[in-house]
């Protein structure tokens, strides 16, 4: 039976060209093996928005470790911040001829500690008060996806909850493609709805709340296009709207603003380039919200085929504008205030690579590095450098299995 | 509250609509046969759907932007 899905999804997909492509050369071997996994509107007219053939099943761990903060910027508190362990498990298959579903299931155990509120040192520079002996917290997310699937295009819905000690969230998200006429114009949209509470824990560090909630509605749409035989743009936009307790109830001096909107732009470029064996890949956002901040995102990869793989050397470079209620030191004094790091002006810079190598025919490898890095001055928008911008190193292994 | 400036957002707006359509005017039709660069993995929008989600999660976490290629999901306590 799982013989007879796999022949119905190929021949639902298999293009009639095809087989008039000269197959002896390994490059047309694999752009063969590629046009039959080829979502419609990458592939002809009379093709179908197809489910995977396979199903997948995926494991993967990631460790991230934040560089411990300057000595030199503590006031009081240990200098060692997060370290995060992330297992992520998943299984996906075809259900029938038109449907999918997928189960994920993430789990983060987290240790460290982070900065509390930001004070004055007595040489009058700026030091962080930290949150003293290293927090721990686990949290668990499960999530399930189902797609449906017609000729000229998909749709999904999911639903996820996650539960950390101090922390709940159930989101729920639909999204959409369909493709035009000659398949090579793909329409995206897709909406979510997301309802989190919060019960910060009573600990090393007082917090002044015991249970406030979230509500935050998103929204997308977008535009990818097929603008040659090596070269695809795509375009999109997004609005996100949060209402509810939005401060950080683990910071000291934190009072921000109970709505929150944000817009992003983003466009991307992908280039194939045949003399090389490889593809280009560019990405820029730009976000504004109406706390004031808004940035630039800028990420360049290089995707290069190697026997038996795909090597993806990337840079991103990322620069922020202080939030208007943001400052070194937080002025209570204000409506809204706070001093967390994250709401400052900075520049920061991502390097890193991944590697996804095929081990025979069923299994495959990915493996990935990175490493980020902060600085005031990097930025392209002025604002004062807060004391505790972070550094930080992820590593990546995962393992991934298809069968029928 | 408001947006910072929204000379800049409506700039974008209009920018990225000029590019897209720039972009659109010099599309070649492209027959069903010859889209097999465009399925290469190197062409993909993003390296995985679990891979994109996870760093997603670890940039929103740190910074102040959100957003992009898709619609929000729950929150955490991220601090």
């Amino acid at each position: 039976m799982a013989q007879a899905r796999l022949e119905a999804a190929v021949a639902a997909t298999k293009p009639p060209a095809l087989t008039q492509l000269p197959g002896s050369s390994p490059l047309m071997k694999r752009l063969g093996a590629r046009l039959l996994a080829l979502p419609a509107y990458q592939t002809g007219t009379a093709l179908a928005d197809a489910p995977p053939a396979f199903t997948e099943v995926g494991l993967r761990y990631t460790h991230y470790s934040e560089d411990s903060i300057d000595q030199d910027a503590v006031i009081f508190g240990a200098t060692d911040r997060y370290d995060i362990d992330v297992t992520q498990l998943w299984i996906e298959a075809p259900v029938g001829a038109s449907w999918s579903v997928a189960l994920d299931v993430q789990n983060d155990y987290q240790t460290g500690a982070s900065p509390w509120f930001v004070g004055a040192q007595q040489d009058g520079e700026p030091g962080v008060i930290m949150s003293g002996a290293s927090i721990q917290d686990n949290r668990v997310e499960v999530g399930v996806t189902t797609r449906y699937f017609w000729a000229d295009g998909n749709a999904g819905f999911s639903v996820s909850h996650s539960d950390e000690d101090d922390y709940e969230a159930t989101a729920l998200a639909f999204d959409a493609s369909w493709n035009t006429a000659d398949d090579a114009r793909t329409w995206s949209t897709s909406f979510s709805s997301s309802r989190d509470t919060l019960n910060p824990t009573q600990g090393v560090i007082p917090v002044f709340i015991t249970e406030e909630d979230l509500d935050t509605q998103s929204a997308y749409f977008g535009v990818s296009q097929i603008l040659s035989r090596t070269a695809i743009a795509r375009i999109g936009l997004s609005y996100t709207l949060s209402e509810g307790y939005l401060s950080d109830p683990y910071k000291f001096r934190d009072q921000r603003p109970d709505t929150h909107e944000r817009l992003s732009l983003s466009a991307g470029y992908r280039r194939f380039l045949i003399d090389s064996d490889a593809s280009l890949q560019i990405d820029y956002r730009y976000y504004a919200d109406t706390w004031g901040t808004d940035s630039h995102t800028v990420e360049l990869a290089w995707a290069q085929n190697l026997p038996g793989g795909l090597l993806t050397p990337y840079v991103r470079y990322y620069t922020q504008r202080e939030a208007d209620f943001f400052s070194v030191i937080a002025d209570t004094e204000a409506p809204h205030y706070a001093d967390d790091y994250r709401l400052s002006s900075y520049g920061a810079v991502t390097l890193g690579a991944r590697w996804a190598v095929a081990l025979g025919e069923n299994w495959t490898l990915e493996l990935e590095a990175e490493r980020y890095m902060t600085d005031a001055d990097w930025g392209v928008f002025h604002g004062d450098a807060a004391p505790a911008l972070v550094d930080f190193w992820r590593g990546t292994v995962g393992i991934i299995w298809r069968f029928d | 509250m408001r947006y910072k400036d929204r000379s800049h957002l409506a700039r974008g707006i209009c920018l990225l609509t000029m590019l897209y359509l720039t972009a659109c005017s010099s599309v070649k039709t492209v027959a069903p046969y010859d889209r097999g660069y465009l399925a290469e993995d190197g062409m993909k929008w993003d390296e995985g759907t679990r891979n994109a989600k996870l760093k997603g999660h670890v940039y929103t976490s740190k910074e102040a932007s959100s957003g992009g290629a898709g619609s929000a999901g729950g929150g955490c306590g991220c601090n």
